[in-house]
């Protein structure tokens, strides 16, 4: 046997969970992507703002630079010339920053360079024609040639400077270009991720709480199934034992302890603790039935003896199966008290013993009657016969009368004794049922009646008789008892007639007296014109011995009778007569087809 | 009539009976020798003696002390000299167990002991008058019993 789960969606629930654990991972390494990508960028524009600002810095003291020397050339005032001093140092210091911030750049580095041989050229122009001014070896033509040469120089910085500044912009666009890219695309995706993710968990928080609700009722139900089952041990005095193989962990229902005798769970449950309560003869037989249980894969019903902690006598059954979910087997076992059912086999097998010895004393007793009655009986009739052959003409007139009735005495003895048999033998006989053609029966039955049916000139008329399933030697019987019986009780010197009717019904026409109205019944009725009888006596005469006239009249054993209803009721069927005294009587036999 | 007497052999422990069977004999008047038996241990040592002749026909009581008659029966059934004996069940029982293991141990006639002594004259007087060399394989269960 297999245990289904009863949650086949926790499987479903597990991965909708590791699904969501992905899709959370993968929204947190899109923002964080996302936020080091404006990080990244926002660095790149301060580094970008940075070379800038150095480059127009330089420019600017380069222009500061050029406008102290004209202030100089016009005024030749000396205090035009203190930015221009310092300007060589700060724009090295400006160079040294711009070469440190564009190191990864090689394009730019080289830009640099050549930017600061355009600054020295510059700068060499401007010393030189400040050198000529305070010699005074610098005439007028000499100096504008010379200032001319530097606005050339310096249009070729500029020119320089806007280049580098333009790379640094045209590097900035396409980085934020690529940013937007990724950082116009991530948004929606995490969006659509996280609305998903959502409905994932909301999915799951309703799968959870129905699975909830279901397993609550479970539940319930489980809590209700063990109180009956535990109520139910209780009346039905069994117990149950639950033994986890993979584990080896092995629990007693309560009941085991009540049918020990003991507090529930008073001990620990164990085969030892158990086999202490086992009588001592039996344990061999609980141990038997527990080694083989791995064997045959269940433990076999066994029957053994416990003696309970008050010291009581107790029958107990037990047995036992595996069942199996996918993780471990369990073994469930089952034992009951079957003491008041054993103590009851007990009594009825003694019933028995003792219905069998009396079935075996009837048998002796119909072997008395049948041989050890019979043998001195028919010594006397065979003694009687000798002393009528030989000396019946030495007795007085008187003493053969005595003879004669002494006779007749012996007669009626042999008769009863014989019917006496029958009627046992009707009892006991084996009850063989065959098909049988019961018009040739009938005409058997005749034929043993020949002598009498002659004697009286009676007249036997009978319908077509059906084959049915019978014991066929005693509805022969049943045959003669029934005719001969209408032949005994005949009217004097008119000549019987006897009338045999046959019919097939069905049981319901007859409410009145078969019960069950399912079976088709085969009717046989036996009349006769005889002396008939008072229907008061109708059910006196089936009666074993019961005799409606005495021996100087009818002679009779009372016994024919009987047997016919004994016949019928081995057939499951039934007998019924009917009679009006002087017109005659009725017979009807019913026998289930 | 034959000139030798037919030699009768009767086995039955009851003396009264053995009387009425003898007398029976006596009256009959076909040329009969009688030789009794009191049981079935007696019997069978008569039939083994080789000093004894075999008799033509065996009347065997069945219930008799020390061997019964159904024991006598199988015995001299399983004896190649003694199994043609024409045997002659004569008892007081007409039980059916007795009438069908003796017929089909291989008894020739089944008979009732009578209560009345000149029916038991009638029915010794048929049962010796048929040659049962020829009647037993025409051997059936519906005349086996005997009655008149």
């Amino acid at each position: 046997m297999r245990i289904n789960p009863i949650f086949k969606s926790a499987i479903f629930l597990k991965a909708i969970f590791v699904l969501s654990i992905f899709m959370l991972f993968y929204i947190s390494s899109v923002s964080y992507k996302h936020t080091k990508a404006l990080n990244e960028s926002s660095e790149l524009l301060v580094h970008s703002y940075k070379i800038q600002f150095q480059l127009e810095r330089v420019l600017s003291m380069l222009k500061d630079a050029e406008t102290g020397q004209r202030g100089f050339i016009i005024t030749r005032n000396p205090v035009f010339l203190k930015p221009y001093k310092s300007v060589e140092d700060q724009i090295y210091a400006s160079f040294i920053k711009l070469k440190a911030l564009t190191i990864v750049d090689q394009q730019q580095q080289a830009n640099l360079d050549s930017l600061l041989k355009l600054i020295y050229a510059r700068l060499d122009l401007m010393e030189l024609s400040l050198e000529g001014i305070r010699k005074k070896t610098i005439d007028e033509n000499q100096l504008n040639q010379n200032l001319l040469a530097g606005k050339s120089v310096m249009d070729n910085i500029r020119i320089q400077i806007n280049k580098m500044e333009d790379r640094e912009i045209s590097y900035f666009n396409e980085h934020q270009k690529k940013y937007e890219t990724e950082v116009i695309f991530s948004p929606i995706s995490t969006f659509i991720f996280a609305i998903f993710s959502l409905l994932v968990f909301i999915l799951s928080f309703i799968k959870i709480n129905t699975d909830v609700s279901v397993l609550k009722k479970s539940n319930t139900q489980l809590m209700i199934t063990n109180e009956s089952i535990k109520h139910a041990e209780i009346i039905g005095e069994f117990y149950t034992t639950q033994w986890n193989l993979a584990t080896g962990e092995l629990t007693y229902s309560d009941n085991l302890y009540r049918l020990l005798g003991c507090e529930p769970q008073s001990f620990k449950p164990s085969i030892e603790s158990f086999l202490e309560f086992v009588h001592p003869d039996d344990r061999i037989i609980v141990q038997e039935a527990e080694d083989n249980t791995k064997l045959f894969g269940k433990t076999l019903p066994h029957f053994y003896r416990v003696i309970r902690a008050d010291g009581e006598l107790r029958y107990f059954m037990s047995m036992g199966k595996f069942i199996s979910d996918d993780k471990s087997r369990m073994h469930i076992g089952i034992g009951k008290d079957i003491t008041s059912h054993h103590l009851s086999n007990v009594a009825l097998e003694e019933r028995n013993h003792e219905l069998e010895q009396s079935i075996k004393e009837l048998e002796s007793f119909n072997r008395v009657a049948s041989h050890d009655l019979q043998e001195p009986l028919r010594k006397i009739q065979t003694f009687i016969s000798r002393v009528i052959e030989k000396d019946k003409a030495n007795l007085s007139e008187q003493g053969k009368e005595y003879l004669t009735k002494i006779e007749s005495s012996a007669h009626k003895m042999r008769i009863l004794i014989d019917d006496l048999l029958l009627f046992s033998r009707t009892n006991k006989a084996e009850k063989v049922f065959e098909k049988t053609d019961l018009n040739k029966i009938l005409d058997s039955a005749n034929q043993e009646l020949a002598h009498e049916i002659e004697q009286k000139n009676a007249i036997i008329q009978s319908v077509q008789l059906p084959v049915i399933n019978v014991i066929t030697f005693q509805i022969q019987q049943l045959f003669v008892n029934l005719i001969g019986n209408a032949l005994k009780y005949s009217k004097p010197g008119i000549p019987p007639e006897i009338k045999i009717d046959c019919e097939k019904l069905a049981a319901r026409d007859y409410p009145d007296f078969i019960t069950d109205t399912r079976k088709k019944y085969l009717k046989i009725s036996i009349s006769d014109n005889g002396m008939g009888f008072d229907q008061q006596y109708a059910e006196k005469i089936f009666i074993l011995f019961h005799r409606l006239h005495n021996n100087t009249e009818y002679v009779g054993t009372g016994i024919g009778l009987s047997i016919c209803k004994k016949i019928a009721e081995n057939h499951n069927g039934f007998i019924i007569a009917n009679g009006k005294p002087g017109i005659g009587a009725i017979f009807t036999v019913y026998l289930p087809l | 009539m034959p000139k030798e007497p037919i030699h009768i052999l009767l086995a039955d422990d009851d003396e009264d009976d053995r009387l009425f069977f003898k007398e029976a004999f006596e009256e009959i008047k076909i040329n009969t020798r009688v030789h009794m038996v009191n049981d079935g241990v007696e019997l069978m040592s008569h039939l083994t003696n080789e000093g004894n002749p075999l008799p033509n026909i065996l009347f065997l009581d069945l219930n008799m002390p020390r061997k019964t008659g159904i024991d006598c029966l199988l015995e001299i059934k399983r004896m190649a000299h003694l199994k043609d004996i024409a045997i002659a069940i004569y008892s007081t029982s007409s039980s059916e167990n007795d009438i069908e293991n003796t017929f089909v141990q291989g008894a020739n006639v089944y008979i009732k002991k009578p209560s009345d002594f000149s029916m038991l004259k009638k029915i010794l007087e048929q049962v010796i008058t048929v040659n049962w060399q020829y009647q037993t394989s025409g051997l059936n269960r519906d005349n086996y019993f005997l009655s008149l």
